[in-house]
């Protein structure tokens, strides 16, 4: 069994009487593609807000390539070597697509409190670089908030790698997207994960995509994992398709 | 009418703006020089005044436009540098240009303190408690006779002998206008710039890319306060004297309405602003007080429903037309 | 205590703090109904009325010009109350309508100063209107004199304040936990996009809840007009007060204007008797205190 990244133990988050992340434990080994699925309510979203110090716990620990981050806020859980997206696309909606991604590669490499260089001509090969890895080395010039939103997903993913992390968190990549689109992005994602050795933790709807990329899925209910194993066995979990799958028919 | 349709989503954002700037800046620098000489002195003062207002105004812009965060407090670091430098000069007797060049200090100090709790505060709440923080700088000059002179204010703050013509002081201002507007340039083309523009646009985003977003926004402040300082020393110079209105709140929102007038999305907003508040401060209060404000709120609501972008929208939106 | 006696002397004057207290009350009552207004028209149309104050001054001066008309009738005193204050909602109504509701939609900066445009023109209206002077109204006869508590005395008028105030405080509840349309602002005001899944008229229900808002600070600025100076300047002053107020009780909490109201209505009434050199800065030092420790406010909830 390979090296664990990601471990969490005994997680909990409540919004008033909602136990909505109820005692979670998770281990996700180094290169994993792993994807928590589950009713809506179920604690996804949630329990990723907890894992990257959006949220904080109320109980429990979040061990990250060993290290203790369970209190930490999200800026330096991200110079530890996680990113994430967000299920309504989170990016900087009226500077240029070009600028999107150069702010995350200059804030990754601790240049944001330099006040005096100009910031314009700085890593602009990288970034570029990036936008062509995700498709949108032709839109680099635009604002940003005019891209279809399709182009405003795969920026937000050029911005997430822009802080070169070890764990890539999605919480729905695919939301709002037509199926032909949905394919599409998950391909890049699977293929750049699999080129930079990237381990991946996502949340998503969509069945098929599910079961065509994860390694393992996690099931989540009622903010309890109540199954885990490879896409074969929960699939085959009667329990699994009880609660889960069984609503959506 | 559903209610995303009102209020849900932000619309879709404006192209920003931006104004070429190093061209006309070396045109407009050499016409701002050569102009005094063929102007009376009242002109001199009034050219005088909007340099002092156009740095405020970009002070406050740093902020405004590229941070999204809205004091309404901001003459509280004028009249600190203000009070900073005449206070230097009057009970410990600075020279001048000590004494100014202290000023901005002592409002970077208090936008360090009053900034640390502002700052953990977002959109109507900030603005509000960096209201009250100006009005309590402003009871605390009002009230502290033995020090501040109370709302005799201080008198006597004279710049040094070979500043004392209106011309002479007008370049000095211009000077000191252009070095801190360069500095404010600089900081918005920085890295430091680019992510205050991030964490405008979007907070969440910005701390998951690695940026401690409250401590950015409390370095903002201080410069910000610290440029708003460096205009008030230099007013101080200029009027010879300080009183606690330089504190008050509707000297808070001076800088706010030249910005809008200018527009806050452009680094020549303010500039253009302060140039056209000025001139219609002078020539329509002077004419008509009595209608001077109904004249400057009409102004304010026709800019927010017609030219949200100020001046600068509009130039650049002549531009692109001129283009076609 | 004998130190405390010598520093303040009367403390262990009954009936005066009594008299404080309750003139406290009344001061409080007054910021309720204009902060109560601004925090609805806040917590449903998430806009700041900076114009607020100005909707109060206009009140004060028709309620001046109303009174002036018929002196000394004993039911014409209520009949310009009513007046007034409606001719201001419905001032609200306009001005919502024509202006506001084309910016929603936009950058809550830029709703900011457009109502601080308004303050600027309605001052310069009023003024052109009613002149630079200071005016008073007369207080109703039956309401002139003042009571004797204790050996101190306590206006009647204001005992009209510490009445009406509890009873609009209670209609207004009533309104807004036992009728559908309270049930609708408070929705709003809660969360925005459940509305929208009962079907509602939005726009009108933002028409409406301006209208009710402006109501309230005319009737505010009504009521007040006979015991405070009719003056320019009485807008940035009353909006300054009542902002202060909304933002301590938590922008958009009905409950939160009403208990900081009468917070501030004692701090005012005793800062002036244990500090009258800073009794201004108290406002705004209690204003940040609860800023600092709860960022929004007493009975606010945070926005996301």
């Amino acid at each position: 069994m390979s090296e664990v990244i990601l471990r969490t133990v005994g997680l909990k988050k409540h919004f008033g009487g909602v136990q909505a992340v109820d005692g979670v434990d998770l281990e996700v080994p180094r290169g994993e593609f792993r994807a928590i699925i589950g009713p809506n309510g179920a604690g996804k979203t949630t329990l990723f807000n907890v894992i990257t110090g959006d949220l904080r716990c109320d109980g429990g620990r979040v061990y990250f390539n060993g290290h203790d981050i369970s209190r930490l806020p999200p800026h330096e859980i991200s110079r530890y070597g996680i990113s994430r997206t967000f299920q309504i696309t989170s990016i900087f909606r009226r500077l240029s697509v070009l600028e999107n991604v150069q702010t995350a590669l200059l804030t990754h490499r601790r240049r944001h409190y330099d006040l005096l260089t100009p910031a314009r001509p700085l890593f602009r090969e990288e970034a570029l670089a990036l936008l062509a890895r995700v498709g949108l080395e032709q839109e680099a010039a635009r604002p940003s908030g005019v891209l279809s939103h399709g182009d405003q997903r795969r920026l937000e993913l050029a911005i997430a790698l822009a802080s070169r992390p070890q764990l890539l968190m999605l919480d729905e990549p695919t939301a709002g997207m037509a199926p032909r689109e949905r394919r599409e992005i998950m391909e890049l994602v699977a293929r750049i994960g699999e080129e930079e050795g990237l381990t991946l933790l996502f949340t998503e709807h969509d069945m098929d995509i599910v079961f065509r990329v994860a390694t393992r899925i996690t099931v989540l209910h009622q903010g309890q994992v109540i199954a885990e194993g490879t896409p074969e066995e929960v699939r085959a979990n009667a329990e699994v398709q009880r609660i889960y799958l069984g609503e959506h028919g | 009418m559903q209610w995303r349709e009102m209020v849900g989503r932000l619309p879709l954002p404006l192209p920003l703006v931006e104004v070429r700037l190093q061209l006309w800046a070396v045109l407009l620098g050499a016409f701002l020089v050569v102009i005094p000489h063929f102007l009376s002195t009242f002109y001199v003062f009034l050219l005088t005044e909007m340099a002092i207002v156009a740095l405020f105004a970009a002070a406050f812009n740093l902020l405004m436009g590229y941070g999204g965060m809205v004091s309404f407090g901001h003459a509280a670091y004028f009249a600190l540098g203000a009070y900073g430098a005449a206070l230097l000069v009057k009970k410990a007797g600075f020279p001048m240009l000590p004494a100014l060049a202290a000023g901005p200090f002592v409002a970077a100090a208090g936008a360090l303190l009053f900034g640390f709790f502002i700052v953990r505060l977002t959109a109507v709440y900030f603005a509000m408690l960096s209201l009250a923080f100006a009005q309590i700088v402003f009871t605390v000059i009002f009230k502290w006779y033995s020090f501040t002179g109370g709302d005799n204010g201080l008198l006597g703050i004279w710049p040094a002998a070979f500043l004392k013509s209106p011309i002479a002081y007008y370049y000095f201002v211009l000077a000191v206008t252009a070095l801190g507007l360069a500095a404010l340039y600089a900081i918005v083309s920085s890295p430091f710039g680019y992510a205050l523009k991030a964490i405008r646009e979007n907070p969440r985003r910005a701390r998951y890319i690695g940026v401690h977003v409250k401590r950015h926004q409390l370095w903002a402040f201080v410069l910000s306060g610290f440029f708003s300082g460096l205009a008030g020393a230099l007013f101080a110079f200029f009027n010879g004297s300080v009183f606690p209105d330089l504190a008050f709140f509707n000297k808070s929102f001076e800088p706010l309405v030249v910005v809008l007038l200018g527009g806050m999305h452009a680094f020549s907003g303010p500039l253009l602003g302060a140039v056209g508040f000025k001139l219609l401060e002078t020539f329509v209060s002077s004419r008509w007080p009595v209608y001077w404000p109904l004249v400057m709120g009409a102004i304010l609501v026709a800019v927010i429903l017609v030219a949200p972008q100020g001046f600068a929208g509009l130039l650049a939106r002549l531009a692109w037309w001129r283009k076609r | 205590m004998a130190f405390l006696q010598q520093l303040f002397p009367w403390i262990t004057n009954g009936p005066l703090i009594l008299v404080q207290v309750m003139s406290g009350l009344s001061v409080g009552m007054f910021l309720f109904l204009v902060s109560a207004g601004m925090s609805l028209i806040f917590g449903v149309t998430r806009i700041v009325n900076l114009a607020h104050g100005a909707f109060y001054m206009v009140a004060a001066y028709l309620m001046s010009s109303l009174v002036s008309l018929f002196p000394g009738h004993p039911l014409w005193f209520w009949v310009a109350l009513l007046v007034s204050s409606l001719a201001v909602a419905a001032l609200g109504g306009l001005i919502e309508v024509t202006l506001l509701r084309r910016i929603y939609r936009r950058e809550h900066l830029l709703q900011l100063v457009l109502t601080f445009g308004l303050i600027l023109i309605i001052g310069t209206l009023v003024l052109m209107v009613w002149g630079p002077e200071n005016r008073t109204v007369p207080r109703p006869t039956a309401l002139a004199g003042s009571l004797d508590i204790f050996g101190q005395p306590f206006p009647t008028y204001y005992l009209l304040v510490l009445i009406l105030g509890p009873l609009i405080a209670l209609a207004l509840g009533l309104v807004f936990y036992r009728t559908r349309w309270g049930m609708l602002v408070r929705a709003a005001t809660v969360d925005r996009d459940m509305l929208g899944a009962l079907g509602v008229d939005v726009s009108r229900l933002f028409t409406q809840v301006f209208i009710l808002g402006s109501w309230l600070a005319g009737l505010g600025g009504a009521l007040a007009a006979p015991v405070v100076a009719v003056a320019l300047g009485m807008d940035a002053e009353v909006l300054i007060n009542a902002f202060v107020v909304v933002v301590i009780g938590g922008l958009g909490s009905f409950a939160g204007s009403l208990i900081s109201a009468l917070l501030v209505g004692q701090l005012q009434s005793f800062g002036i008797l244990i500090f009258p050199a800073i009794s201004i800065v108290l406002l705004f030092a209690l204003m940040a205190v609860v800023l600092i420790v709860r960022p929004w406010g007493l009975l606010g909830r945070p926005e996301e």
